[in-house]
């Protein structure tokens, strides 16, 4: 195998690749490789840790067909400290050669027949707007547990609702909804539940076609996107009930903008050394009141301009959780919802309909 | 409260580490002459104590009923008697605290005094130490054993020597000659796992660890276990005597018929989870670290554990966790049946601020409230699982430091 490119395709491509490969190696050395084919110009490159799998393509200057195994971690890092320009790309019986300028290294490679063969993505496919899913993917799947005891909370769930498509996760602290009218994937009353590790990686390459190919199976989804392809096992198990989490109406609610809260937000939480420690909203007629205080260290406040229709009441959350909110909402203007200090806060945009993150306070007395 | 005394670097011996020897076996003794002078057994099912007399046959700590008897067929094996115990203790630390004020407990049987600057109105350490002896064993009826040392970690070493119904001062400039002809084992933080790894390397006394250099055994152990050993072996021990230490962790445990399985275990488990939540938030506290611990039957054991994103003192999500772990260790379990299990919450922290969860599973924590009011009211066998109907609820022990 021979070719040449530009160092940032390579970067790219080794990069993208590279997400999918597990860090620890795990039981399979070779998952902490990526395995490099070339068919003419075209480059695949392709990093699994059995669950992901991500495969990046480029075009480029290709001499000689062939494959090989590299690893992932020492090849990404020997194409990010090359200088700008077109890099050569060479492999020999057990070695590979990355030449630019008069810089070149030779790395190990690992018998390609050692990589594990992987599974072939679903055949049905359905196409949809990358940018739409994009939106909403940033929108619900920070909202995902990180948490890998509950693994279905590490899940974004994937179903029908109307005639549209709803995505959902929750990590038990907050939920986010978000509805994508009119985009048919799924049959009816169909629902998947799929990792957010694979769709947190599928949002950051999303931006680089206007369609984005989804492929569902019964135990995998494959997203085809620009050149990327992502395939992901699905995971198993019930989706909590959340719908009866939402409350119907609200007693409290504050009407403010959403870039000015989310300022204020992140000023106040400056003095919270712990994230622990909680932001506090008290709510009056015209307004509210920011405040954090962290023991030993100081304390914090703002009074921002605000609509709130309700009886006065003070609610702390948990600053990053409320940012990821705000920040996930879109739109000038934003509701917050309340019952009280103990139950879950309803945000969302103004004059968008499609998005919710319902929160759970701190509790602080 | 947590109050920290700091203090000027320490020339003199002034720590002293008070142990109750055998206590639920001793508070037995003490209680009925028959049994004293006598092998003696706390517990049917698994030792949770043992006399002198007892452990001289070979008994121990947290063996089987069935092995013990087998050991030694004379003992007398009595029932416990929780409460005993818990008096017992509280009129021991009673005198610890007339004493001096600076006590921190460590378990319900031992505690750190630090007894500096006491000289004039008490005496010398030593003196203090005798004192303290005599008067446990008048007051309260109960050997004692007291290690005095410079640091706390040489003198909780000088009572482990010392024991049983002993005294040991190790004088200021002997520790090093006091130390180093101990067997490894002695030193805080070697367990089975370390001791092999060193006695593996022909290292078997805390002298043979002080010749080391530190990265030597930071390349054996590891980071952490290096640095503490290497530190401990030059009795290198910073750490002040603590007053009104707040327990690190809340914890239960409960010892199974031999060759328990998954079920009985999970059954178990249920109700020690309950039992330690509630205690959570009685205390007010929330805890992140979830560990499980299961002894098997060949007295193999394993401990496993998980940190929650936040803190909880939810009933549900510590089940929930635990389970998980326990699901974890099923294989093992299946294969050797389980004589033990216990739980711990730890990385406590007060109540408040606490991050509130969503009722994802329908189990709010109203229930939990509703729940520790009712058996405050009626009692803690006024409501119970239905997994837990009809079943004795068996025997479980608060479960001590390690």
């Amino acid at each position: 195998m021979k070719f040449r490119c530009e160092r940032d395709v390579l970067a790219d491509v080794l990069g993208t690749a590279g997400k999918a490969v597990s860090a620890r190696g795990g039981a399979l050395p070779v998952l902490s490789c990526l395995r490099l084919a070339l068919v003419g110009d075209t480059l695949r490159v392709t990093g699994s840790d059995l669950d992901l799998t991500i495969t990046a393509t480029a075009e480029v200057d290709g001499t000689a067909d062939g494959e090989a195994v590299i690893p992932s971690k020492l090849a990404a890092d020997i194409v990010r400290v090359l200088e700008p320009g077109a890099v050569e790309l060479e492999v020999g019986d057990d070695e590979a050669t990355i030449t630019l300028g008069r810089a070149q290294f030779n790395v190990r490679t690992i018998p390609g027949t050692e990589y594990p063969r992987l599974q072939e993505p679903p055949q049905h496919g359905v196409t949809l707007p990358s940018h739409s899913l994009a939106e909403a993917l940033r929108q619900v799947v920070a909202a995902a547990s990180t948490d890998d005891s509950r693994p279905i909370l590490t899940g974004v769930l994937i179903t029908t609702e109307g005639d549209g498509l709803r995505l959902v996760a929750t990590d038990s602290y907050r939920l986010a909804i978000r509805d994508l009218p009119g985009t048919s994937l799924l049959a009816e009353g169909q629902s998947v539940l799929v990792p957010r590790t694979a769709l947190q990686e599928l949002a950051r390459v999303a931006d680089k076609s206007a369609e984005v190919t989804v492929r569902l199976g019964d135990r995998d989804a494959a997203f085809d996107v620009g050149g990327v392809s992502l395939m992901t096992r699905l995971i198993e198990g019930e989706f909590p009930p959340y719908r009866s989490l939402i409350p119907a109406a609200q007693p409290n609610r504050l009407t403010i903008g959403r870039e000015a809260l989310l300022d204020a937000v992140r000023r106040v939480k400056v003095v919270a050394r712990e994230p622990s420690t909680p932001v506090r909203l008290a709510l009056r007629a015209d307004g509210v009141d920011l405040s954090a205080t962290a023991q030993d260290v100081g304390t914090a406040f703002e009074q921002l301009d605000a609509k709130y229709e309700g009886t006065e009441m003070s609610v702390a959350f948990n600053p990053d959780y409320l940012m990821a909110g705000i920040e996930a909402a879109t739109g000038d203007e934003i509701t917050l919802e309340t019952v009280d200090a103990l139950k879950p806060a309803l945000l969302r945009s103004v004059d968008v309909a499609e998005f919710l993150y319902l929160l759970m306070p701190v509790r602080v007395a | 409260m947590f109050v920290l005394i700091p203090r000027a670097p320490r020339a003199e011996a002034t720590i002293l580490h008070a142990d109750l020897d055998a206590f639920y076996a001793s508070v037995e003794q003490r209680d009925d002459p028959r049994l004293r002078g006598r092998p003696v057994i706390v517990g049917g099912g698994v030792v949770l104590a043992a006399s002198y007399e007892a452990k001289a046959h070979g008994i121990r700590t947290a063996m089987g009923g069935a092995e013990a008897r087998r050991r030694c067929p004379g003992a007398i094996v009595v029932r416990p008697r929780m409460s005993a115990y818990t008096e017992a203790s509280r009129a021991v630390f009673r005198e610890f605290e007339d004493t001096t004020p600076l006590v921190e407990g460590l378990s319900i049987d031992e505690a750190f005094l630090d007894v500096g600057g006491l000289r004039r109105l008490a005496g010398t350490p030593e003196q203090i130490a005798v004192d303290l002896r005599r008067r446990v064993a008048e007051r309260v009826g109960l050997p004692i054993t007291v290690g005095v040392a410079c640091t706390k970690f040489l003198a909780k070493v000088a009572s482990g020597v010392a024991k049983p119904d002993g005294l040991l001062v190790v004088a200021p400039g002997t520790e090093e000659a006091f130390l180093h002809p101990l067997p490894v084992e002695r030193l805080w933080g070697v367990g089975p796992v370390t001791s092999e790894k060193l006695r593996n390397r022909g290292i078997a006394t805390v002298g043979e660890v002080a010749g080391l250099h530190e990265d030597a055994l930071v390349a054996m152990l590891g980071p952490a276990s290096g640095r503490h050993l290497h530190a401990l072996a030059h009795n290198r021990d910073p750490r002040p005597v603590r007053v009104g230490r707040r327990r690190g962790s809340i914890g239960a445990q409960r010892a199974l018929g031999g060759g328990a399985s998954h079920t009985d275990v999970d059954e178990a488990l249920v109700a020690l989870v309950d039992r330690v939540c509630r205690r959570l938030r009685t205390a007010r506290r929330v805890g992140r670290t979830v560990t499980l611990r299961l002894r098997f039957g060949d007295y193999a054991r394993a401990t496993r554990s998980h940190t929650l994103p936040h803190a909880t003192d939810r009933t549900h999500t510590v089940l929930d966790t635990a389970r998980r772990l326990l699901s974890g260790a099923r294989p093992l379990l299946a294969e050797k049946g389980c004589t033990l299990v216990g739980v711990a919450v730890s990385g406590l922290a007060d109540a408040v601020p606490v991050q509130l969860e969503l009722a994802l599973d329908r189990h709010d924590r109203a229930l939990d409230v509703a729940l520790d009011e009712l058996r405050e009211r009626f009692g803690s066998r006024a409501v119970t699982r239905a997994v837990h109907l009809g079943r004795d609820p068996g025997l479980t022990v608060p479960l001590l430091p390690d």
